[in-house]
């Protein structure tokens, strides 16, 4: 299938660093110092050049800064990297430029650092206000921090945050999620991400879980806060966009967009991260030292990658289309695929439209019903 | 001395584990039959799945030649399966020898198929040669066990051998005690040819092949040779015999064991226990004992991937080559789609014959209940009989049923007795006798019905004697019984591969069950879905499996991308796998389940 290259392409760039792991977590993190840093920021500088002339037909409209704990390298790191990121790669006029912050490690010189960098979107790793729960799950933020991170952007009146609010901690209560969204809608938080808990492999909670030392939350708890949080939120004036995300009209993430939608490319830069550009799926590699050698050698960090197949891209099309709440559109999905959903998955469809579950609106997407998202999975499956 | 002075034909009969295809092998190393270095353990059983299972199915025959006293003797062995599912075999076996081996594990005693297995060998008047085997073990009671052999077989063992197969241990008492004792075979040459047919096999090259034992005459290649029972002949290719290869020879005369190969296409054609005379020169009569194999226990076969069937369809065909009695007629099933009605001698065929369909064949296949040969009579007096629940006559149209019953024969160790009369009694047995074996053990007879042992009766058995319990039956007829057929219900819709026919007083019970089994492995749905446990409209139990509520509602960012699509494939895969019935999506798991319904 046809990639339409005049699209916008988002950026990714990884930050591997944290100053601890939080016991949940799975994503790749290193714990290192200034030097540390330096090297790695020196080895995005030579990913960047080795890939900048590939790219110089192509505009890009987002930017994200991910991690780890993009808050926690040194004062600089932010400002130095999007100068290089700027300078090689064309960006357009209203491009989003996101940052995830951990409220332990914001201060206000990064602050301002980042807003002087173009930083216009701050992402805020809340997690949850219940402290003592927090620590129970390794994560080493305070309510000071989290107080003093919302003041920093309320005085200086910065117009779009986003917070990460994580369901299904074990030992969570259904109040103190409540309070979070709360706390976040009073502190006037344009975007909220929900996450429910996936207890990885590899990971601390998974081998607590394990041993017995802590027990999962049931899924009907869980659906009961999801469907808790989803009407405080609505009532707040934010409406869901996608599964996991809420956002006030006009604060969707143009960048997280890019990874709903299978005909958007975007590049990853860094360690462990990812790009997909053009029908591609690259993976970079997981190891810190691989990548800076790989960088030093004037390899490719890229160790693994994939063609998506026209059955591939089909499954995607599905599968991420039905996450967004406009759903999937079913002229496209025909135009592009060969096939008609209606006709080929007709028991299907038909049956979970008299069960309530899905609906197809007037210009033929078919979406998933607000009170079935917690089934998302097994509808789509339905649909493969 | 005359040709059939030299032949002993005899068989070794034993109950499963004690020892008998061990001495098998140690009788033909000492004969030279099989060099040492060529022995696998237990040379003649010789499908995989008998020698994993440490019991033989299929007979194979050996001739072995040994000098004693200076004069060359025949000695041919012929094995014997040792389970009840083929006791018919058994007794053909038994009909072609002079002599049985009766094998006895010192350490263990006298066990129930010992005794089934012997009682088949005096009734064809065979001489029997007691042996006690193992007693190299430090557990070996080889003074009582020979006790018990007089008291309850009633064979003298003042002169019994005492060996040990698996060392090797006076062995070569055996071998005299066969030629002493056991009578060569009374023939008489000039007669017409008169063979009994105790196997067959197909050969790819030589067609059905016939195990046989030439009574009188004799026959060689190029002989037109009949068979009473289906009344066709052929032309002779081969004969030879079993060294336990087979080997031709040039002519079988009276008193000999060996084949007979005529380009038999089936081997329904080579029926055991059939007689074979020459087409020219036919003998008066047929061999007595002729039985025709049939049917005891029934389930459906229905390939995992629907579009196996035809897969499945082949494997039964191959299987049928060498297994003249294994049946299959095509049936269709709402939930399983194209599939096989199966007939088998019993459960330990229809267990081989499914293990081999997996083995060998690499099949992934469900199998139905178990079922029985029931016998219906509607109201207008006519008699149906009903091996599939989904061929029952409405219930509304039914005058009396009626059911197979065994005769059960149990030995147990006394600590045991309770618990095993308490299952019996659970299993509808009815108590007929209880004797004492020796101070520790007790033969229980029962008679019960045939449709409360094709389950797991064995297993429980085994399970609350430890082990220690042993159990044989033979079919008894019919019995007028209260039955009924217990249809599941999944979402409202009947699933045919889940009805069950079950005695009345019993169905509550086992319907109970199967809604909580079923209840545990059918995954969630989108909606709920009612099981319903339903006699003739009538509901006796319901589970209800409740919508899903929650997969996953994980986040999914660039590099989670691929890794959750596999997964949806994955589940999409899965589901694939299952049956689908009306808007249920059931894993084979739901069909296992039915199997095994008393815990």
């Amino acid at each position: 299938m046809a990639i339409d290259e005049s699209k916008p392409m988002g950026l990714y760039i990884h930050i591997p660093f944290c100053s601890k792991k939080c016991d949940y977590c799975d994503f790749v993190s290193y714990s290192m110092d200034h030097k540390a840093q330096q090297l790695y920021l020196d080895a995005l500088f030579t990913e960047i050049d080795m890939l900048k002339s590939k790219f110089y037909d192509r505009v890009f409209d987002s930017i994200f800064i991910g991690g780890g704990t993009p808050s926690i390298v040194y004062e600089g790191f932010i400002a130095s990297l999007a100068r290089k990121i700027y300078s090689s790669f064309h960006f357009l006029d209203k491009t989003e430029f996101t940052i995830e912050v951990n409220p332990a490690s914001f201060t206000k010189e990064k602050f301002f650092e980042y807003v002087q960098a173009g930083v216009n979107r701050i992402s805020v790793g809340v997690q949850c206000l219940d402290e003592k729960l927090l620590r129970e799950h390794g994560r080493i933020q305070s309510m000071d921090n989290i107080n003093e991170t919302f003041k920093i952007l309320k005085n200086s009146e910065f117009p779009n945050v986003n917070s990460d609010v994580m369901i299904g901690l074990p030992g969570q209560s259904k109040s103190s999620i409540v309070n979070t969204i709360n706390y976040l809608i009073k502190h006037n938080v344009k975007h909220i991400s929900t996450y429910t808990l996936q207890i990885e492999k590899h990971t601390l909670l998974y081998n607590k879980l394990k041993k017995g030392k802590i027990k999962p939350v049931k899924d009907e708890e869980m659906v009961d806060v999801y469907n808790k949080i989803n009407k405080v939120l609505k009532k707040a004036g934010y409406f869901r966009y996608e599964l996991s995300n809420y956002a006030k009209p006009g604060f969707e993430c143009k960048h997280n967009l890019k990874y709903w939608d299978d005909e958007s490319s975007y590049l990853g830069l860094g360690v462990a991260a990812h790009s997909y550009i053009d029908g591609y799926r690259y993976f970079n590699t997981k190891r810190l030292d691989t990548y800076i050698d790989a960088m030093n050698d004037g390899k490719s960090a890229v160790y693994s990658k994939e063609y998506v197949s026209d059955a591939e891209r089909r499954t995607e099309r599905i599968m991420l289309s039905l996450r967004k709440v406009e759903g999937l559109d079913l002229e496209k999905f025909k135009k592009d695929f060969n096939e008609d959903l209606l006709r080929s998955r007709a028991d299907s469809i038909k049956k979970m439209t008299e069960l309530g579950m899905i609906e197809i609106s007037e210009n033929n997407f078919l979406k998933i019903k607000d009170d079935y998202f917690p089934v998302s999975n097994s509808i789509i499956v339905e649909l493969l | 001395m005359d040709r059939q002075e030299k032949i002993r034909n005899f068989c070794i009969v034993a109950h499963i584990d004690h020892g008998k295809s061990t001495l098998a092998d140690r009788l033909m190393e000492y004969t030279n039959t099989v060099a040492k270095r060529d022995m696998s353990e237990q040379m003649l059983d010789s499908m995989d799945i008998e020698r994993e299972r440490g019991i033989t199915i299929k007979l194979t025959p050996a001739c072995m030649k040994y000098n004693y006293d200076g004069v060359e003797y025949t000695l041919n062995l012929i094995d014997t399966p040792g389970h009840v599912d083929f006791s018919y075999e058994v007794s053909r076996s038994l009909a072609a020898c002079e002599g049985a081996i009766l094998v006895v594990d010192a350490t263990q005693g006298v066990q129930a198929q010992t005794l089934a297995n012997v009682y088949l060998a005096l009734d064809a008047n065979l001489e029997i040669i007691p042996v006690i085997n193992k007693i190299d073990l430090p557990s070996a009671d080889i003074i009582g066990t020979k006790k018990e052999i007089e008291d309850i077989i009633g064979i003298p063992c003042d002169e019994a051998c005492e060996i040990s197969a698996k060392t090797g241990l006076n062995i070569e008492s055996v071998l005299q005690s066969v030629i002493k004792n056991v009578p060569p075979p009374k023939v008489d040459e000039t007669a017409p040819l008169k063979a009994l047919i105790f196997d067959s096999y197909y050969d790819l090259y030589k067609g059905a092949v016939s195990l046989v034992r030439i009574f009188d005459g004799s026959v060689k290649a190029g002989d037109e040779i009949l068979f009473m029972q289906t009344n066709k002949s052929f032309v002779v290719t081969e004969v030879g015999i079993f060294t336990p290869q087979a080997v031709a020879v040039d002519c079988l005369s009276a008193g000999d064991v060996g084949y007979i190969a005529a380009s038999v296409k089936n081997v329904s054609d080579t029926k055991v226990g059939d007689t074979i005379t020459l087409k020219n020169r036919p003998v008066a009569k047929a061999l007595d004992g002729y039985k025709e194999a049939t049917s005891v226990v029934f389930c459906g076969i229905f390939p995992l991937d629907g579009d196996k069937y035809q897969e499945l369809n082949d494997a039964l065909e191959k299987l049928k080559l060498n297994d003249a009695s294994l049946h299959f007629t095509k049936e269709t099933s709402l939930a399983l789609g194209h599939g096989f009605r199966c007939g088998f001698l019993g459960l330990l065929h229809m267990e081989i014959i499914t293990e081999r369909l997996e083995r060998e064949f690499n099949l992934e296949i469900i199998t139905t209940a178990p079922s029985v040969e029931y016998k219906v009579y509607d109201n207008k007096g006519k008699v149906y009989d009903v091996t599939n629940p989904s061929e029952m006559p409405p219930m509304a149209s039914i005058s009396r049923m009626e059911e197979p019953i065994v005769k059960m024969e149990i030995i147990t160790p006394k600590d045991y007795l309770g618990g095993i009369m308490d299952l019996c009694a659970d299993r509808r047995g009815v108590y007929h006798d209880m004797q004492y074996i020796d101070n520790n053990r007790t033969k229980l007879i029962y008679t019960m019905p045939l449709n409360e042992i094709v389950y797991d009766f064995f297993d429980k058995i085994k399970s609350i004697s430890k082990g220690y319990a042993s159990m044989d039956y033979e079919l008894a007829g019919y019995q007028e019984s209260q039955l009924v057929k217990l249809d599941i219900l999944l979402n409202g819709e009947i699933c045919d591969a889940l009805s069950i026919i079950v005695h009345k007083d019993k169905a509550y019970q086992r319907g109970r069950t199967l809604c909580e089994r079923l209840k545990t492995v059918i995954p969630r749905h989108l909606f709920e879905i009612p099981i319903q446990a339903v006699i003739g409209g009538k509901v006796i139990a319901r589970e209800t499996i409740s919508a899903m509520r929650k997969d996953v509602l994980a986040k999914c960012y660039g590099g989670d991308v691929t890794r959750k699509r596999k997964l949806l494939e994955k589940q999409k895969e899965g589901k694939k796998r299952m049956r689908r019935l009306g808007s249920v999506d059931l894993p084979s798991e739901a069909f296992v389940s039915i199997l095994k319904l008393d815990d």
